[in-house]
């Protein structure tokens, strides 16, 4: 019998996009600015979410899906500033997906939410690859993982809208140039917004939170216009 | 690194086609992998091999790799690229982005 070649041309991820364009008309529609964050692990997602959560709580409703292969441990960490967590214990994925996100999503107070950080499993490779349906991607490099992360792993960076290096107070006992740093991230995506952070010392975290509320207010400025 | 996964979800979409194909059977199976894709081919290949023949016995698995392209910054050229830093072979200005070999897809079957 002779083969017949069938054109099929469809993404592997499509059912994971469908989902996520789905979560992203969701919390689109209810006004909610929403940040996947991504970088290895060790970096200080969490750690910055914590600092993040405690400065703007007074005047923003934040929300947190934590994920993690195992434990519950960052969304505990996070539970104790006050603020709605949802974890996701991925037990051994190496990501996380849209599905996984939107099912979390059902144990959050969306209506009553402005921010929503999404912190991925730490990994730079695999996460960059799955929508999540989140506004925008943030990687996050802590400075003792050298100046080369994002020619490594080029895919995280490039598709991410913002870059926060983290740790820099440790800078003075390394060899490591932050400049290089953000010209090898800027070589890869050049529209970068860029940030240097210490959470231990607090540089950097009033210039990303005005940011944070930045983009909050334009979303619900968009949100506005689109209703009326 | 979740090449296992998105050779199951290969095959749930090899599914789907056949299921449109009474009488059929999977030949051969065509995956497009892009460049930058984040997907290790090798590893790929071997996860596709395992869970096809499991479901549908002997499929042949062919991966084609699409190559990375990214855009120059100042001049608009595009142009191939294989690794990072992504500069301008003509005026080695930085490129605005990779725009193609993102991808990853089921391009054909081949059924008999």
């Amino acid at each position: 019998m002779s083969a017949e070649r069938v054109s099929v041309r469809e993404k592997v991820l499509s059912a994971n996009d469908l989902l996520a364009a789905e979560t992203r008309g969701r919390l689109e529609s209810d006004g909610i600015f929403s940040l996947n964050m991504i970088s290895s692990p060790g970096s200080g997602k969490t750690t910055l979410l914590e600092r993040t959560v405690d400065m703007l709580k007074p005047t923003l409703r934040l929300a947190v899906v934590a994920g993690d292969v195992q434990t519950q441990n960052d969304a505990e960490r996070l539970i104790r500033h006050g603020i709605p967590v949802a974890a996701i214990e991925t037990g051994g994925g190496c990501h996380l997906n849209a599905r996984q996100v939107a099912t979390s999503l059902e144990a959050l107070p969306l209506a009553e939410t402005d921010l929503l950080f999404i912190e991925n499993v730490g990994n730079l490779v695999c996460p960059s690859s799955f929508d999540l349906g989140e506004s925008m991607k943030v990687v996050l490099m802590s400075v003792t993982e050298g100046e080369d992360k994002p020619l490594k792993y080029p895919a995280a960076f490039q598709r991410a809208g913002v870059l926060v290096l983290t740790k820099v107070e440790l800078v003075p006992h390394l060899r490591y140039s932050t400049e290089q740093a953000v010209e090898n991230a800027r070589s890869i995506n050049p529209d970068m917004v860029v940030f240097s952070t210490s959470c231990f010392a607090g540089d950097g975290l009033d210039e990303w939170v005005e940011w944070l509320r930045a983009r909050v207010t334009e979303r619900k400025r968009s949100g506005e216009g689109a209703g009326s | 690194m979740h090449e296992l996964s998105l050779a199951l979800e290969i095959r749930s979409i090899c599914e789907r086609e056949l299921a449109k194909l009474p009488e059929s059977q999977i030949a051969a199976l065509g995956v497009s992998v892009g460049a930058f894709s984040g997907v290790e081919v090798e590893s790929l290949q071997f996860c596709l091999e395992v869970v096809m023949a499991e479901r549908f016995g002997g499929v042949r698995c062919e991966i084609e790799l699409v190559p990375g392209l990214a855009a120059c910054l100042a001049c608009g050229r595009e142009f191939r690229v294989k690794r990072a830093p992504f500069e301008c072979p003509d005026c080695g200005a930085a490129a605005r982005g990779i725009t193609d070999g993102q991808g990853l897809q089921v391009s054909y079957l081949e059924v008999e």
